[in-house]
Order: structure tokens, then sequence, then C-alpha cells
């Protein structure tokens, strides 16, 4: 499969036509002239400009905004009335409403500190991050199924939205943030959520896996291609707002970037592996502890007096773990197998073994050996253990499984010694590595949906690896005996409190998905995209166009922590300035540079390039704290403007990119759903955990469905929290735009569809809450029907009923009283609460 | 077309629900709405004279066995229960056996002559009016991949249905439905909904799938009795008059009054699609609405409503299959009852679609296309079941401006491979497109960077199936 865009010099006119004649020009430009495109250049903090009006302007922002307008004599918008200031400054920073409360007490503030009060509350409420990490899963293509035919599930990828959410509560620089996408699992420093003790630098690298994979690839060379594919693409757009992926087949037909820059990167994510890694980290003391204790104990019943550690198997070396263990050694003493209040049962096990059961069987880990190229008919390892799997991971291909890899795969549930072989004869000459799991739910091609069928008791133990032309092994395995202790015996019993005391101070095994280092490997360059004809080597580095083509220093590894120290330097002025366009489109609908994922020769230049550069450097500046520029741009006048344009704005600035005014924005679904939610007084605010089921239509056999379905409400809680599996969205979310989980969506759609209004008028969620809705304001006793109105006026639009709005609403509740029969009362209250969400004015910020 | 339209009036249109385009193709080449932004342009008008209005998409799930129904081998007859010598490409499930020959008979039929077996026996009469392509290859051997590649052009997941892109590209003919219309069956295929969605386009052009059983379409089922939602609409109305004016009538607000009253008018015009009481019994019973078998009377009631929704001006419209029970047209194993089965599903609705069709005069503005994602192997998997094979298989074309009664491209003697003008799923988008009036290379839309097409840089239109004029 070689897609690619199309060579104008082979396919003539046809392509060429809509592209305008400076991008034809740039077709056969040299790599300097590339580079003088405005993205590539660095950031120019100019000072803001003087301007006329100085009353508008609150921050540098509007001196940059109001220039413009001034040197072109187009008035800019009133400002916005109170009430819907606040409506706009709720849903933009959280997502949700303000209560009527909220209203109450803004409208009657009238100091000059008011506004700037309620953004700080904002800020720093939790429901922040849950707006905003929402933004960034579009960018992550975040979902938490693989897609294709049977949706398989990512185990654990909630964890990823959570940290998401975490981070952008905490403020966490930006810079860093992005550093732990591409090596977080490398970063020398650790970040500890204080609250979690998660450790949170390696759940970036989650990142990397959130894309469609298929179980059943002819062609598993052709499918890491396009995986990695996917993977260059989400990393660059989300990060440096350019096509890099363009650069698959060919140089970049527009843009300073060329095929070898595309495998230069591709070599940092072949050189990298999926992982379930653990959630928090032991302290080394304390797994330490854990060791020692279980070595004591076992020891106890050791035929042998001799502790001394033996040297591993050559064919070991390299092994890397991923988990709970300080590095790969040898395990002294047996395997507790078994602990009872009558007996302790070790297995003792003959020679050097790599054990994922250095601590307790209740530990996880993952072992995987360097990558090597298959030059023997068999592989052959000797293992031990229980519940545990092996499998080689041919070309990166995870999705190990039946019909054509179930060669790959083997079941380790054996306590004794034994060897498990592999046939790879059709695998010969292919990149390999072996990858032990001791908890088989953490492998992404787990034929069991619920994940509970595993004991936690699981553990593994290998000795030796072998590759050969011989069926038969080359050895026996090893022996091996089981001692069982009285755990009454005194001496058992202490050293097996100890070990229950040193194994309950470790955290509780928990794991969610991410990335760990692999077998450093440079890419060829793939002639015209086809991995089938490589070309010359591509070093690993970062872009030419920043970096230069200087190969990059990797003392070892994938190059990931180097890379991300490359990619975030301060010479990069496109992450800042990617940043603060994308924060900028989120507060005003439209970015500054209208495509907000592609700032390159293709993309639309900034409407303000002055006023972008000021945004970015100001984020550098700031510690790239996005809160930062949030608060600014919140309180800047330009936010607080109107929607409607006053004067001729509308005719001399039709499109609004010279800001005469704020944009009239539709919600997104999960703001629509989440402020029905909050009107029905029906919002659970429990942040983070399990994502919640899905609700889907029944009829359909398709393959991968869900097996639960999700209450109608979704338990009250934000959608951001709803499941995401990628080939079953939640319908509601849907036809309110929310992306499909390809690539990264930096600005989402907002079409104008009748599946909207089918949604609002007719979805049984819709109905339900506000039949909810009304049950809770008729809890207010004998207020009259004007008050009642009021009340949600303000709940739902933020301001007061005019007297003809509220005449409207008693007419139209008196008849539907008069019409209806019993429980006539609720009912037309709730008809009302149904048609106030069908106002336009719910679904927009003005 | 001098009027200086912005781009901001366009917008406003395609943004309305099921609009109908205008020459936007016209303002691409004059520059008249400027440099187009990413997931602006790329809608087109007809490039030339179209030879059909609509199309109706037979897909036909799981990759049905060619050499079994239209792909007629007399070696392979012969070499029934030899070793399979030739060379082999890697199959799906590696299991393979002998040479298979098709248990059942052939005939040819009509004056084309072509050869049906005898699992169409309603369709083999209606032979005269097929364009047969024996020749069609596919890229992928794996269901999901090849599903994408025969719906999208591209065989991973993400990217607009071809239905999508007409859709898009030419909107419809009615205010009342949607311009791709999917009629489910039961059976949702490998790569769920996406085959059907709109990728990068906008949302109005992804498919609309209406369900056999239950609800036709989600939600459009009315929760209150119709005289109760229409105060509540009236009422909404009145509220929302406010808001337009206040924001000088933008666009936005505008569509989302008129998308509310839309999907009002749907609530009855689905149900009235559904309702097949104005069609005469003979002609119901003609389609085997009243069939002895289950799965054959859904897909007579997809195909009878599949007329009534190209008759309506609906521009796009694909059938998925109903479930029989065998895993879909993937024989595995049991080959003679699964495709039996199968074959009974789908024969006597199509023929009564082509004839129905042809009666009213609708055939030659509709273009009929039989597609499954791959063929089938000519050997066997195990002993009574066949393995993917996207390496040449038949697809069949009607109505819409193909030459009724010819055939293209061949197979080799024993159905395995193209060997003669092989015929690409790129080219299928391409001739489909060009039927309805559009240049499939001109037909473009900017995403990530880059002008894609349905046929992304590949994809011909041969003259051998174009009727003449």
């Amino acid at each position: 499969m070689r897609r690619c865009c199309p060579r104008p010099q082979a396919f003539g006119l046809a392509i060429v036509l809509a592209f305008a004649p400076s991008a034809l020009a740039q077709i056969d430009a040299p790599f300097e002239q590339r580079l003088q495109h405005w993205a590539w250049k660095p950031i120019v903090d100019a000072a803001p400009p003087a301007v006329r009006e100085s009353g508008f302007v609150h921050d540098p922002i509007d001196a940059f905004v109001l220039a413009g307008l001034e040197a072109s004599g187009i008035p800019h918008a009133d400002a916005v009335p109170a009430g819907a200031w606040l409506r706009r400054v709720y849903f933009d920073l959280t997502g949700l409403p303000p209560d009527e409360k909220q209203v109450a007490a803004f409208v009657a503030d009238s100091s000059s500190t008011a506004r700037a009060r309620v953004v700080d509350e904002l800020l720093a409420s939790p429901r922040y991050g849950e707006r905003w990490a929402r933004h960034w899963l579009d960018l992550a293509r975040y979902a938490e199924t693989l897609g294709h035919e049977f949706d398989f599930e990512i185990p654990n990828a909630w964890h990823y939205r959570d940290y998401v959410i975490r981070a952008h509560n905490a403020d966490v620089p930006f810079d860093r943030f992005a550093k732990e996408h591409v090596a977080g699992d490398l970063l020398p420093a650790r970040r500890i959520d204080p609250a979690t003790g998660i450790d949170e630098s390696g759940l970036g690298t989650a990142f990397f896996w959130f894309c469609e994979q298929t179980h059943s690839p002819l062609d598993t060379m052709q499918h890491q291609a396009d995986r990695i594919d996917n993977q260059i693409d989400v990393l660059t757009k989300t990060f440096l707002g350019v096509t890099v992926a363009c650069a698959r087949c060919h140089d970049h037909k527009f843009d300073a970037i060329g095929d070898e820059d595309y495998y230069a990167l591709y070599g940092f994510l072949k050189s990298s592996r999926y992982a379930q890694r653990p959630l928090r980290r032991p302290a080394p003391a304390a797994l330490m502890a854990a060791i020692s204790a279980r070595e004591t104990l076992a020891s106890l019943a050791a035929k042998t007096g001799s502790s001394d550690a033996l040297p591993l198997d050559a064919s070991l070396a390299g092994f890397t773990i991923v988990g709970d263990a300080l590095t790969p050694r040898a395990m002294q003493h047996g395997v507790v197998e078994s602990v009872d209040d009558e007996a302790v049962s070790v297995r003792e096990l003959e020679g050097a073994w790599l054990c994922s059961a250095d601590a307790s069987t209740s530990r996880d880990c993952t072992m995987m050996s360097p990558t090597w190229k298959l030059e023997s008919d068999f592989v052959h390892v000797e293992v031990a253990g229980k519940d545990a799997r092996a499998q080689l991971i041919v070309d990166g291909f995870y999705i190990v499984r039946e019909p054509l890899y179930g060669s790959l795969r083997r079941d380790i549930s054996k306590p004794s010694p034994h060897w498990i072989r592999f046939d790879v004869k059709q695998f010969r000459g292919r990149s390999v590595h072996l990858q032990l799991l001791d908890q088989r739910a953490h492998d992404l091609a787990d034929p069991a949906r619920d994940r509970s069928v595993y004991p936690d008791d699981a553990w593994f133990a290998v000795r030796r690896l072998a590759t050969t032309d011989a069926e038969s092994p080359p050895e026996d395995p090893a022996p091996d005996s089981v001692q069982r202790l009285r755990s009454r015996d005194p001496e058992v019993a202490t050293a097996l409190s100890r070990w229950r005391v040193a194994t309950s101070l470790l955290p509780a095994p928990a794991t969610a998905p991410g990335t760990a280092d692999g077998t450093g490997e440079d890419e060829r360059v793939f002639e015209r995209g086809s991995h089938k004809q490589p070309g010359e080597v591509s070093r690993r580095r970062f872009l030419r166009a920043i970096a230069g083509d200087t190969p990059m220093e990797i003392p070892s590894g994938s190059g990931r922590l180097e890379l991300a120290e490359r990619m975030f330097a301060v010479d990069n002025p496109l992450p800042s300035r990617v940043l603060a366009n994308r924060i900028w489109r989120h507060m005003f609908g439209r970015g500054l540079a209208a495509t907000v994922d592609n700032l390159g020769h293709l993309g639309e230049a900034p409407t303000h390039p002055e006023l972008l550069d000021h945004l970015a450097a100001s984020l550098v500046r700031g510690g790239w704290s996005q809160k930062a520029l949030l608060r600014r741009i919140a309180l800047s006048s330009t936010y607080a403007m109107d929607s409607v344009a006053r004067g001729d704005a509308a005719a001399r600035d039709p499109d609004n990119a010279r800001l005469s005014r704020q944009n009239l924005r539709r919600l997104e679904g999960e703001a629509v759903r989440d402020a029905i939610l909050a009107a029905s007084d029906r919002l659970d605010e429990r942040p983070t955990g399990p994502s919640i089921s899905v609700r889907l239509h029944d009829e359909e056999r398709a393959r991968g469905k869900p097996a639960r379905q999700g209450p109608v409400d979704g338990e009250g809680r934000r959608s951001i929290y709803l499941a995401m599996p990628r080939n079953f969205l939640p319908d509601l979310l849907v036809a309110f735009d929310l992306p499909r989980p390809v690539s990264s969506v930096g600005m989402r759609t907002s079409a104008n569809v009748p599946a909207q209004s089918l949604a609002l008028q007719n979805d049984p969620f819709v109905h339900a809450m506000a039949r909810l809705c009304a049950e809770h304001l008729l809890q207010d006793g004998d207020a009259t029907d004007e008050a009642r109105i009021g009340r949600w006026f303000v709940r739902m639009f933020a301001r007061v009923p005019n007297r003809e709005e509220t005449a409207l609403c008693i007419a139209y509740l008196v008849d539907a009283r008069t019409k209806g029969g019993d429980g006539a009362k609720a009912a037309a209250w709730a008809a009302l609460a149904h048609a106030l969400w069908n106002k336009k004015e719910f679904i927009y910020l003005r | 077309m001098n009027a200086p339209f912005s781009r901001r009036h366009f917008l406003r249109r395609v943004a309305n629900g099921f609009a109908m385009l205008p020459f936007f193709d016209a303002f691409t080449r004059t520059g008249a709405i400027g440099r187009p932004t990413s997931g602006g342009d790329g809608a087109c008008a007809r490039h030339h004279a179209p030879r059909c209005k609509a199309v109706i998409f037979l897909y036909m799930d799981g990759g049905p066995s060619h050499v079994d129904t239209f792909d007629y081998k007399p070696r392979l007859q012969q070499d029934h229960g030899k070793p399979w010598t030739r060379e082999r490409e890697r199959t799906q499930f590696e299991n393979n056996g002998a040479t298979l020959g098709s248990p059942w008979k052939f005939r040819q039929h009509g004056q084309a002559g072509h050869w049906v077996s005898e699992l169409f026996p309603f369709l083999a009469q209606s032979a005269d009016r097929l364009c047969v392509i024996k020749s069609t290859v596919a890229d992928f051997s794996e269901h999901t991949n090849a599903n994408y590649f025969l719906h999208t052009g591209h065989g991973l997941q993400g990217r607009p249905s071809s239905g999508a892109w007409v859709g898009y590209g030419l909107g419809c003919d009615t205010k009342e439905l949607p311009a791709f219309c999917v009629l489910g069956g039961g059976l949702i295929p490998p790569g769920g909904i996406d085959c059907i969605g709109n990728g990068f386009l906008p949302a109005h052009s992804q498919g609309s799938l209406f369900r056999m059983k239950g609800e036709p379409l989600a939600n459009v089922t009315p929760k209150e009795p119709k005289d109760a939602q229409r105060r509540k609409l009236d009422l909404i109305d009145a509220l929302d008059a406010t808001m337009l004016r206040e924001s000088n009538a933008h666009d936005a607000i505008e569509s989302a009054i008129k998308n509310q009253e839309l999907a009002f008018r749907m609530q009855s015009a689905v149900p009235g699609l559904f309702d097949l009481g104005d069609e005469p019994d003979w002609l119901q019973r003609r389609y085997g609405v009243d069939d002895a078998y289950e799965p054959t009377r859904t897909y007579a009631r997809q195909c009878l409503i599949a007329r009534r929704l190209v008759e309506r001006g609906v521009r796009f419209v694909e059938l998925l299959c109903p479930n029989t029970g065998h895993d879909r047209w993937d024989q595995h194993g049991n080959l003679r009852g699964g495709l039996t089965d199968n074959c009974r599903m789908v024969d006597r609705p199509i023929a009564a679609l082509l004839e129905d069709l042809a009666a009213r005069g609708m055939l030659d503005e509709t273009l009929v296309v039989y597609a499954g994602e791959f063929g089938r192997t000519p050997f066997a998997q195990g002993s009574d079941g066949r393995d993917h094979n996207p390496f040449g298989f038949t697809t069949w074309m009607a109505g819409g401006g193909v030459r009724a009664g010819a055939s293209y491209g061949a197979t080799d003697e024993h159905g395995y491979k193209a060997v003669d003008r092989p015929f690409s799923i790129h080219d299928m988008h391409a001739t489909m497109l060009h039927l309805l009036g559009i240049d499939h290379e001109k037909f473009t839309f900017r995403h990530g960077g880059r002008d894609i097409r349905l046929t992304d840089v590949y994809g011909k239109v041969p003259r051998e199936i174009l009727a003449a004029h």
C-alpha cells in the first residue's frame, strides 16, 4: 500500500488547480527558500503597538487587536452584557454553566476585581482540567480500544485521560507535559502526583498507542509502517503544527520537511515499545525490603545453605524490565507460591533465573529481550510460572493471535521449569523481541473481554533463550523442588510477618499503557513510501529545519529522551506558537492562524502575527503556564466583546479575521450534555476513574460491540468520563461533532445537521433529564410561575427573561396543563425545560 | 455566475443540512472564494453531463465467492480435488486445501450469454441488464482493511465513504432526507460505521443509518403526541426569534432553526418511507417481502425502500446485509450451506429491484452496484470452505449509464487472479463518479495539508463498460 498525496509532476493539472500560485512556486523551491516560511522563523516579541482608544486596552492583547482595527477603521464590538460574559467564561474555562447563585453574585459585584475573581476561581476549579483535557484528547486521538474488526481494548487507557486532567489542573508547565508525552518513561526527574502517589511522568507516553491496530495483517512490516506513520503524524501535528507525515513517500511538496526527516523520526518509534507501565513506582528501598524479606522467608526452605547469586545466562543479556524490579538480576532462593495458615509453599528452581515474583507473586512486570533478527527456525525459552504469557513481537506487531500469529504466543502455565517453543520458520529475517507478561490482562490482544478472570498471583521465571533450527530444546530443563514450611513455626512466622509487612508497604499493583525503550535502531528511507524498497539509512535526529541534519548523540536505547529535549528546546519556535494558537482558538472559535494543526505552507497565515508571537513568547516567559495565558485572554477586552458587530464591521470584516467582535460559537457535544445534566441537578462531579459504558442501539450485530450497556444518563458523570470505544462512540457526542479518533484534531468541525435537532428533540436522555429538571423545580413549594421561569432562564442562559419571554412561557404552561391529564403540572414543566434546551441560546455562546 | 458570492455565503448554504451544492468548482477555478482553508473546499459541481442521478450500492459483506456465482471456470471443475500446484499467495488462515470446483451448475443466460450459477435463478433472468466485471481486484485480504478500502478508497480507518463523497459533492434532491442513506439489514460490517462515515468531510455528508427493525433512524420517533410537539416547537420558534434578531440573523442560528424544522418533517417522512402500504401486493411479493426465508424478507424491504429513497431524490443508497446466521458472505467453511442461504437472501429482491426500476424508467438514471470487499480462493480452505481472495473477483453494475449485457475483464482459468484488464476499487469509484457527472481527478478536499481524492492518485474509467450515448 503506497498511499500518498498526488505528485503534480505525474498527475498534472487536475490536482494543481486547487492550489494558489504561491503554493505552486513552492513545489520546486529549494530548502533554504522553504525555510523562509513564517512558522519556522524565530519568535519576535514585539512591544504592543500604540492605540488611540486606550480605554479598550486591559491587556497588551487588546492593543495588538485594536491597532489593526484602528488602522483599517473598523469599529470594535461593544462589551457583551455581564451575564453573557459570565456564561461565556464559565463554558470556556470549565465547560459548565454558572448556577443561579454564581450569576447573582457576579451581577451584584460591582468591584473592579469581580471578573478576575471569577476567572481565578474557575482556573482553580477541578472542572477546568476536565474541560481542557478534552481539547487535548482530540489531539491525542484518544480512544480506549484499537478499532478495526474486533475493537480490542487498550487495557487501562482511562488512566491517560485522568493524567491529562490532573496535569491541566496542576498547570504542569507545558514543555514538561510535552516531554512526558515523548519520553516520560525516561525522564530522570519523576513527577509524582501528591494526592494519589501516581508516577505521572510515564503516563504521557500512552499517547503513542491510541492508534488503530489490525489483528491479522498479512504483512507485519506494512502494519508497523502504518502504525508509525500515524504516530509521526500525531506527534508532529500535536506539538509542531506541521504535517511531517506528508513526507512518507517523498519530500514534502511545500514545506521544509524531507523524507529523511520522516525516517529519522521513524527510528525513534521503531526503537520504542508498547508496555503496561506501573502507575505507582515503589521506592527502591521499599522494594528492596520486600525482596529481601521474601528471600529470608524462602531461604528457610532452602536445601542448600548457599545464597550466592549465580550469573544469568548470556542469552538473557540486555533484558529489560518494566514494573517492579531494580535491575535484571538472578532471583535468590525460591518463589513463595502460596501462603495460608498451615503452610508456606516455596518453589526452588535450580540455576540462575530472572523472576517476576522477586518480591511477591502479586506484583506485575513485563520483561523484554533486545531486538534481534530471526535467523533460525525455532526459538526456545526455558521458563516456569503460572498464568503468565510469552510472546514474540515481530516487527513491532502486538496483536499476537490466531489465525495467523498464534504460533508467536505461548502461555506459561506450569510452575516447573520447562521449555516453550516458537516455530518461526515463516518469520525468518524479521526483527523480533521476546515479551514476557506476568499479567495476561496486559496483553493488547488478549481475547478476554472481562479481565477480572485472571488471578493476581501469576508469575513467571526465565532462564535461557535459544535459537535453533532443531525442533527440540538444547538441553533438559532445570530441576526444581517444592518445600513446605509450617506457618506456625516461630522462625517462619517471623519471616512471614516481616514479608507481609514489607509487601503491604508497596503500592497496589496497577498499570497504564505506555511506552518502553527498545533496542535503538535507525530506519532506512522507504522509496516511495514502500518498506519493500529500503534506501539510505536515515539516522535518528530531529527536523532539519530546526536542528540541522547532524545526527543526534544517542548513548543507548530509542533516543526519545534526546528527541524530547531537542524538540522542546527554546530555539524551536513551533511548540509555543502552536500552543498559543490553539488556546486562542478555544477562546475565540478560530485560531489566529486558522489551520491550527497545520502552520505550514498550505495552512493559513496568522491574521495577527505579532500578537501570536507575543502570546507564544509570553507563554515561554511565564514558565509555559497555560493558566496564566488563559487568565490574560479571559480578562482582555477583546475576549469580552459582544459577538454582534457594531457599525459596518460585519460588512467590512465579514469573516471576523480582524477580530472586530467575538465569534458566536456553538457548544461542543460534551458541554451540551454536561449543561443538561447541570440544569437537571443530575451532574455527578466525582472526578476521574474508569469510564462509564456507552449506551448503544440494540439491533445491530457488530463485531467488538461492548458487552455492557451503559445507563441512559451515564450515571450523571461529565462527558469526558464516558467510554470511548473507537468503533462505538457515544451517539449524542458524535451528532455534535466529536471527532473520530484517527489523527490529531485541534479544530473540531461545528456542523449544523438535523441529527442534532433530532437528538435534542427526541433522545431518551434529554427527555429523562427534562422530567428530572421539573421534579427538582417543583420542590420549591409555592413559588410563582414567573419566579420559576426566571430561575430557569438564569440557570440556562445566565440572564433573566424579558416580559415577552415570560409571557410566552406562561401561556405555554397554561396550555400544556389544560391539555394534559393527570400529572399535567410536572409534565408541563418538563416540557418547558425541554423547550428551553431546544432554544438555540442553550447551545450557543453569544 | 458573476455574483460576488462570499465564502461566508457559500458556507452558509452548505452548513444547512442536506443542501444542494452550487457551482463550487467554478469558484475554485477563478479563485472567487480565495485560498481555501483546511477542511473547507473541494466540493464540486458536475464536470460533465451525468449519466445517472443516483447510486444504489449493494454491499455484500464478507466477500462472496465469484467462482460459484458469476465466474464460470470449466478448468476449475476439471481440477476439482487435485492438489493446488500453482503459486499461491499467503491467505488469511493459511489452511489451504486442494482445488475446489464449484458444487453448483452454471448456465448461460439472456442474449448477453452471461454465465450465472443456479444460486441466482431470479437474477439470471435479468442477466441482460448486468455489466459483469470479472477482473475486480482489491488491495487487502483482510475484512476490515478491505472494507475501508472498498468504501473509502483507503485501507485505514477515518476516510470518507464513497457515499459521503457523492453526497458532499452533489447534495440531494430532497429536503427531507439525507443525501447518503444506508439501509441496515442487521449486520454492521467489520470496521464499524466508519465504513459509512464522513471522515474529514463535513458532518452532513455522513451516511445516515436506517434500521429495518425498531426505530428506523436514531431519535426519529417523537416521544410526544404530534400536536404537543408542534406547540413546543412553536414556543421554541417564538423564543428563538429574539436571538435570531439580536445576533443579526447569524447564519449558524438560522441554520439551526431550519434544521429543527427539517428534523420535525423527517419524523413523518421517515415512517412514511418505511410504510409500504402504498406499494401493491404483487410488487411486494415480487421483491420477496412475504418470502418464507426471513433474511430474504428483510433484504426485500431494503431493496424496495432503496427504490423509494431514490424516487424521493436521495443521491446514494447503500444496503448492508441481513444476518443469515452464516457469518455474512465469509464462507471459510460450510460453503454449500452458507452460499446457498446468502444467495437466497439477495437473489429475488435484487432481481425485483432491477425490474421495478426498469419498469418505472428509473434504471437508466440509477446506477446499481453489486460488490463485496473481495472474492474467494479457487482452492479450498480446509475441505469445504474458501479463503479470502482480493486478486481477482466479480462485481457487477447495472443501469445508470453502464453497458447492459457487457462482460469486462477476466480471471485466469481457475478464477484466482485477474489476468485481463484488472479493475481496481479505485476504478470502480472513478466510474461511479464519472457516471454521476464528476471527474474523480478534479474532486478534492483539503485535509491535513493535502488535497485528497476518493481515488487517491489512481483510478480510471474503462470506456468499454459505459453505455453508448
